[in-house]
């Protein structure tokens, strides 16, 4: 019987990461026709694909590593640099949306007034539901470092609790942005603030559903014994991914809105 | 040698708020000083004789569609800047 001589996983041949390429170039075009000839099939065609790819994927790599055995220390160290890199680029990515608040916002051209917010837009008042959401994904991140603690030490039951209270946090403050969006005084539509905003908070709000996401397939594992206190990186991914979230709010929240009020 | 024909030229002098190349946010500051230092006058019931330096300058340094555009803005009460 033959043996690896090494401490890596070469893993099977994969339909995934092809497919998941279709889904993405599906998506993708998708959206331009979606903006430019008013039809959404085709990107419902690649999102609906898309879901099913990562469903799949992930159920493989689930396999492979909890039921099969192949994420040795060696493995599990590449994952995350993985984790850390991916983050990493999602930093850059809002970044720019960060550098567009500050051009628009720092030099407010005449056409704004020449003030920030321009004439004309009445921002919201940071000391009320964006307060509030704040605190909430602070205490989401304590409540997840408590899950994490729990995992640590045996603590199934704790564990569960304060994972479960994580994605609930979660699902508040999406409820909560989402009422936020639908009563705001301005919209997308109203000049470079409207974009700025939508676009910055847009984004975060995506990715808080991914994050929320992320941490119900861990609660789901969590709850299946998938984890040990040793060894539960999937779990550790999604909570570094829920630090992010959170940091990239408190950024959020005192420029755009805080000083951008 | 033809005839010495001298014309005094001048235009706006330097503005250490404005030092940048970018001399947008000259234009547009004297635009609206010039018509708060009307308005303001007015309402004092004072001569606007003091805000004649504003309007020089802008008309100096802004390229004239922009004040045409303004101009417009004002008599519509479209003009986004605080007068």
């Amino acid at each position: 019987m033959a043996h690896q001589a090494h401490s890596y996983h070469m893993v099977d041949p994969s339909p995934w990461p092809i497919l998941g390429a279709a889904a993405a170039l599906l998506t993708t075009s998708g959206l331009a026709v979606w903006f430019h000839h008013h039809s959404t099939q085709l990107l419902t065609l690649g999102l609906l694909s898309m879901l099913l790819i990562m469903l799949q994927w992930w159920r493989d790599i689930v396999r492979e590593s909890t039921f099969q055995g192949h994420h040795t220390p060696t493995v599990q160290k590449g994952l995350r640099y993985g984790m850390i890199l991916f983050i990493t680029s999602e930093a850059f990515f809002f970044l720019g949306f960060f550098w567009a608040f500050f051009h628009s916002s720092l030099a407010p051209t005449p056409e704004l007034g020449g003030q920030w917010p321009p004439t004309g837009v009445n921002p919201l008042n940071p000391l009320e539901v964006p307060l509030l959401n704040t605190a909430i994904l602070l205490a989401s991140g304590v409540t997840v470092t408590w899950a994490h603690h729990s995992i640590t030490e045996s603590n199934q039951k704790q564990a569960i609790h304060a994972l479960t209270l994580t994605i609930l946090l979660g699902l508040y403050f999406t409820a909560l942005q989402a009422t936020e969006y639908y009563e705001a005084p301005f919209s997308i539509a109203d000049g470079i603030y409207g974009s700025t905003f939508f676009v910055a908070t847009g984004f975060h709000g995506l990715h808080v559903i991914i994050g929320s996401s992320f941490l119900s397939i861990c609660l789901l594992r969590l709850a299946k014994f998938h984890f040990t206190p040793h060894h539960h990186f999937g779990f550790e991914a999604a909570a570094w991914y829920w630090h992010f979230v959170d940091i990239i709010w408190l950024f959020l929240y005192t420029t755009i809105y805080w000083w951008g009020s | 040698r033809g005839g010495d024909i001298r014309v005094t030229m001048g235009t706006a002098p330097f503005d250490s708020r404005f030092p940048n190349q970018n001399q947008t946010r000259n234009c547009w500051q004297n635009y609206l000083d010039f018509h708060r230092c009307e308005k303001a006058m007015a309402a004092k019931g004072a001569d606007a004789a003091p805000c004649q330096w504003y309007y020089r300058v802008y008309k100096s340094l802004c390229p004239s569609e922009w004040v045409t555009t303004w101009d417009e803005y004002r008599e519509e009460g479209t003009f986004p800047g605080k007068i």
